[in-house]
């Protein structure tokens, strides 16, 4: 049986669990979301020192969402809508036997083309799809943090997919 | 089941056995595997949960620590303008003070427009921000005054106070010796033995606490002011004294009545004119040496 919900979050045990819970996500939200350009750390870090000055407000079962709220929020305050480029990190696994210069080249142009394709994204788009495919979330996980149907997450990211390819494929 | 379906289930990691073989049979099935590998590329940077964890929570503590400074340095800003506020207000209703020293001569406006001339090393003192509530000032020393036309105004000294109307008058205080000359006008003097109304050219004095009667001044303005002293049956030791202020020397003399009447006349300008004026009358010798001067009987 899982502990009945708490009106408020004011316990250091209580937001500490909270924080091992979500600060992973709402960081992975926020970079997906709005790049690294802005810090996604700091703006998740101070989201949760909010969380905490209000603890006295926020029940236990809105924490999440209050959480997620604040670091849009104060994301906003600061982005001024440029274009989010997300920087690929090669940290792919080396295909010993494939190493010529004229494959990776192509994985070159392979990973511009991506970056590239993942920026025109919608930001709606983006977030979900790579939760999905680079945190390993499932749908309904996805649908629980985006507060959002996971009808919707479905859309989202199948609607990314068939994007991204399309972008790849005429690039 | 359709190939739409599996990339959906694909998506959603929810293949199971069959289905992943009939996924793997897909013509695109490469290409969706070659994305998905890119893609692990684009992974956010990992967070350190307990590590972020500590800095949430010194930064948490730090934040109410720094309302705590806050509130301080707010305090600390009201501590330094009450301290301004009540520095400048001390300072505003402070007296004013004007001070000569010996042979300076100085002419000041009080607030209501009314004139001092002081006399050498004289003080006096008033206060600006309660000017138009009562003119008085505080003198130690010499001055004339040239009031105008108001409300009562008093000069207060240790031996006694003098209240007139609009009116030009002297002052003349200087240790047991007390003078005030009316020039126009009407003054009242009140010491505290005696308390006379002077008309235009009375003039009262007390030294040592006794009341001498004088002339009448037929002057219009004391004679100081044209850079003379003029006595009229005065103790000695006052002529000296005063000669002392005018040329800021010291005076010594040997056997000599210093409580003996002088009459006479020195002027300001010229030392030597001036010693023999105070000298020749009594039959005394002057010796000069820097700032001392000796008198010695013939």
């Amino acid at each position: 049986m899982s502990k009945p919900l708490k009106d408020h979050i004011c316990e250091e045990q209580l937001f500490s669990s909270i924080y091992r819970k979500y600060s992973k996500d709402l960081h992975n939200f926020l970079y997906y979301k709005f790049g690294s350009q802005l810090n996604p750390q700091d703006k998740m870090q101070e989201a949760f020192v909010k969380l905490w000055e209000n603890c006295a407000k926020v029940p236990q079962n809105k924490a999440k969402s209050f959480l997620f709220t604040t670091a849009n929020n104060l994301m906003l305050n600061e982005f001024a809508h440029q274009k989010v480029v997300l920087r690929h990190h090669q940290t792919k696994p080396k295909h010993s036997t494939n190493i010529n210069p004229e494959f990776l080249l192509q994985e070159k142009e392979y990973r511009a083309k991506l970056e590239n394709a993942i920026a025109n994204l919608t930001e709606a788009q983006r977030v979900a799809f790579l939760m999905n495919r680079v945190e390993g979330k499932r749908f309904k996980e996805i649908a629980a943090l985006l507060d959002i149907s996971t009808k919707a997450v479905e859309k989202r990211i199948y609607g990314a997919l068939k994007k991204l390819r399309k972008d790849i494929d005429e690039l | 089941m359709n190939r739409e379906d599996l990339i959906q289930k694909w998506l959603d990691h929810n293949l199971n056995p069959q289905e992943l073989e009939a996924f793997k049979q897909l013509e695109d099935y490469n290409d969706l595997i070659q994305l998905d590998m890119h893609l692990k590329g684009f992974k956010a940077k990992t967070v350190h949960t307990e590590d972020t964890l500590e800095t949430i929570w010194s930064s948490i503590n730090s934040t109410s620590k720094k309302s705590n400074t806050l509130l301080s340095t707010l305090s600390k800003i009201a501590a330094v303008l009450v301290i301004c506020f009540g520095l400048y207000y001390y300072t505003t209703t402070l007296d004013t003070t004007v001070h000569t020293i010996a042979s300076q001569h100085e002419t000041i406006l009080l607030p209501d427009a009314s004139e001092v001339e002081l006399n050498a090393m004289s003080t006096i003192s008033f206060n600006t921000s309660s000017w138009n509530d009562s003119r008085s000032v505080t003198l130690n020393g010499e001055a004339f005054f040239r009031v105008a036309k108001g409300e009562t105004f008093d000069v207060s000294t240790n031996i006694g106070n003098v209240t007139v109307l609009g009116t030009q008058f002297n002052v003349k205080h200087r240790g047991n010796y007390f003078e005030v000359t009316c020039y126009e006008g009407k003054v009242r003097v009140k010491t505290t033995t005696k308390e006379t109304i002077l008309l235009a050219g009375d003039t009262f004095l007390i030294i040592d606490g006794k009341y001498i009667a004088t002339e009448k001044e037929n002057l219009s303005a004391p004679s100081w002011l044209n850079n003379k002293s003029i006595f009229k049956s005065i103790p000695y030791r006052e002529v000296v004294a005063e000669f002392e202020r005018q040329y800021n020397v010291s005076i010594e003399f040997e056997n000599i009545d210093d409580s003996q009447s002088f009459t006479g006349t020195f002027t300001h300008n010229n030392i030597e004119t001036a010693l023999k004026s105070i000298t020749l009358p009594l039959q005394l010798k002057y010796s000069k040496t820097d700032n001392i001067i000796r008198l010695k009987r013939d």
